[in-house]
């Protein structure tokens, strides 16, 4: 007779030498002799591996899909070489590794601090305190934004002669223009959080706000003198919402809101990030201002100083990136422990996230400096090459309609590429049930963008002053405002801010400068500015359909409009 | 007269074990994968947070361990489970401090859908 063999015992003969360990001899033995575990090499790698790829991941399909374009089209249709390409390759890769160390830092060493800071204030401290954490929380975040230094680069290519008082403003004062800046960023959160305890509406806000900023505008483009200033104080509204400020304002919003009893709402954070791209140009045109009434001339001597010391060492990069992050880190911790008395619960990982932040900026400088920079500024010069008369690669009216057939599609995929938005798309598309999808919002965000870069180009190729393209397509915006939804209103000028991340920001005002360099123009900024307003009037314009077409079915289902 | 669509009578299974294994987010694809080469019928996964007693002693390297994890769940024949839970333990790389952890417990029946020619063959 056969033998009988239970099939489990069977395979358990397959099996791999395994051997039993009470856990209860263990807990006992366990409570006198804690230590860290012992780490193979493998279980480094293991743990390592992933942590490292996801991240570098992230950042590569933010960084890549942008430069490879630039590289692509300046191949093919341009019919250029890449200057220097073993150069730019190393600094893209110093941009990637910085982006990518730096925001792993930020989410470690200043987001539980800002969080935290976000819950207590509002509870801990009183109506006043919480003014003043506002505003200063709003200026330093300014300073350790990645992208203000793309500021500094571009005062290299002002041209002294035609357009003096920018020239000053971007050699001798630059340190003035970004403390305008982060003190007008800081006046946003300041009258954003007056806004949430107050409890007043967005709407009336932007549009008054708007109209200031673009009274402004019109009073600086009559000036011959001051008219070059209003690129750059549009420019800087674009520049200021990257991935410092964003989080950390946002964070303290939803606080607020939270604890004034208006929380619940994740869109009740918005609506700084849109005051804090709409101050910085109030700021900068008013320092102009100020500058232009002084009217003491740059000794020349000073202004090459100046100019030499933007191709700057290591030494610089560390000193400019410590200047940026320590004091941040420093007033956080110290309003936590100090003020809302509140122990910071891993020292540890917040000297790491610090320590990787700093390292990270100073990657993304040093690649910014000979990788985006250069890249950009090649880009815009090429630009011009295919308009000029003279190139012999295409008529002229098809030299145009390629050169702005370039920025529609830089402006486009530069923010499909953007990780941010996609972030938000999730969020709208929660928020609304579905009204409003997540694709919708990517693509009319992104054509927005597209539409904007191309406008700023021809700004740019024409000479058209900044203020004849703003102002029309603003009060475009406010209009729509008027009549669109409260939370599509939040939604369109949020996004805004949202797109221009580190890379773009750096690239396309490089492009610009570049472009406005080799075709003759006065100053080479609003591009970016025109690629701010672009969103707010293309997801508004969606808003409004979907309003429309909310009304033309209930039409439909009822027979008649009431 | 409104109908029922009850089964006057339903197949239990016995000699079924519950194995759920905890890994870090993002893994529990390729687990299950492994654990349906092993034998298993089917597995359902859901996103858990949590920390454990190693990861915290792992010092800085705990940040590489994400609180966000996957729990995969199956349900095996007794015969078939040892081997399942081994497969699932080499590719969960669980001797790893913080990648996760793997467990085996009884079960008194499970019921689902047995197909018909099964119930005739093996019901009694």
């Amino acid at each position: 007779m056969a033998i009988k063999i239970r099939y489990g015992d069977y395979l358990g003969l397959a099996r791999t030498h395994h051997r039993v360990i009470s856990y209860n001899a263990i807990t006992s033995w366990d409570a006198s002799h804690r230590r860290r575990p012992h780490l193979r090499s493998r279980d480094i790698y293991r743990l390592l591996a992933p942590y490292v790829g996801a991240r570098a991941l992230e950042q590569a399909r933010a960084v890549l899909p942008v430069v490879l374009f630039l590289v692509v089209f300046q191949y093919l249709l341009f019919q250029g070489r890449i200057a220097g390409g073993a150069a730019i390759l190393s600094g893209i890769l110093a941009v990637m590794l910085g982006l990518m160390l730096f925001m792993e830092g930020l989410k470690h060493g200043f987001m539980p601090l800002s969080e935290n800071i976000g819950h207590l204030l509002p509870v801990r401290a009183t109506f006043s305190g919480v003014l003043t954490v506002a505003f200063i929380l709003g200026a330093i975040a300014t300073f350790a934004e990645p992208a203000i230094s793309a500021l500094k680069m571009a005062g290299s290519l002002a041209d002294p002669g035609q357009a003096p008082i920018l020239y000053q403003m971007l050699n001798g004062q630059t340190d003035a223009v970004v403390l305008t800046v982060a003190a007008s960023v800081g006046l946003a959160v300041l009258v954003s959080a007056v806004r949430f305890i107050e409890g007043w509406p967005f709407k009336p806000v932007v549009i008054i706000v708007t109209l200031s900023c673009l009274a402004l505008t019109a009073y600086m483009t009559a000036d011959p003198a001051l008219a070059p200033i209003v690129g750059l104080a549009w420019d800087t509204g674009a520049i200021t919402t990257g991935p410092v400020t964003v989080p950390m304002v946002v964070a303290l919003g939803v606080g607020v809101s939270a604890a004034v009893g208006r929380g619940g709402n994740p869109l009740s954070g918005f609506g700084i990030v849109t005051l804090a791209s709409l101050f910085p140009p109030i700021g900068v045109m008013l320092l102009g201002i100020h500058t232009a009434a002084l009217g003491e001339p740059l000794p020349v001597a000073a202004a090459i100083g100046t100019a030499l010391a933007t191709e700057a060492g290591i030494t610089d990069h560390i000193l400019a990136a410590l200047r940026a992050i320590v004091p941040l880190v420093l007033i956080l911790w110290l309003i936590q422990r100090f003020w809302l008395r509140e122990p910071t619960r891993h020292p540890d990982f917040m000297a790491y996230g610090v320590g990787l932040a700093i390292v990270g900026m100073v990657a993304f400088y040093v690649g910014l400096g000979t990788g985006l920079t250069p890249l950009g500024i090649q880009s815009g010069n090429m630009l011009s090459t295919v308009l000029d008369n003279g190139g012999a690669l295409y008529p002229a009216g098809v030299g145009l309609a390629v050169a702005l057939l370039f920025a529609l599609a830089l402006g486009f995929g530069a923010t499909l590429a953007e990780p941010a938005l996609n972030a938000l798309g999730l969020t709208v598309q929660t928020l609304t049930d579905g009204a409003f999808q997540k694709s919708t919002l990517i693509y009319a965000v992104a054509i927005g963008v597209g539409l904007g870069t191309a406008l700023g180009v021809l700004k740019i190729i024409f000479h058209i002053p900044l203020a004849w393209l703003l102002i029309p397509a603003y009060l475009l915006a406010l209009v729509m405002t008027w009549l669109a939804r409260e939370e599509h209103v939040n939604l369109a000028w949020d996004s805004a801010g949202v797109t221009t991340g580190p890379v773009t920001v750096p690239l396309v005002l490089a492009m610009g400068l570049g472009l406005g360099q080799a075709s003759g123009a006065r100053d080479g900024f609003g591009i970016l500015a025109m690629a701010s307003v672009g969103p707010i009037v293309s997801v508004l314009a969606v808003g409004l359909w979907l309003q429309t077409r909310d009304r033309l079915m209930r039409i439909d289902l009822f027979g008649h409009s009431q | 007269m409104k109908r029922t669509y009850l089964a006057e009578e339903f197949i239990v299974l016995t000699d079924v074990v519950l194995i759920t294994c905890v890994v870090q987010r993002g893994m529990a694809e390729e687990v299950v994968q492994v654990a349906r080469q092993a034998g298993a019928q089917g597995a359902t996964i859901f996103y858990a947070s949590g920390t454990g007693v190693r990861e915290r002693r792992l010092g800085l390297l705990s940040l590489a361990v994400s609180p966000e994890k996957e729990v995969i769940l199956i349900v095996a024949s007794t015969d078939q489970a040892d081997r399942i839970f081994e497969k699932m333990y080499q590719a969960g790389k669980l001797d790893t401090p913080g990648m996760g952890m793997i467990y085996m417990s009884p079960l008194d029946k499970m019921a689902t859908h047995v197909p018909k020619g099964i119930v005739e063959r093996f019901a009694h």
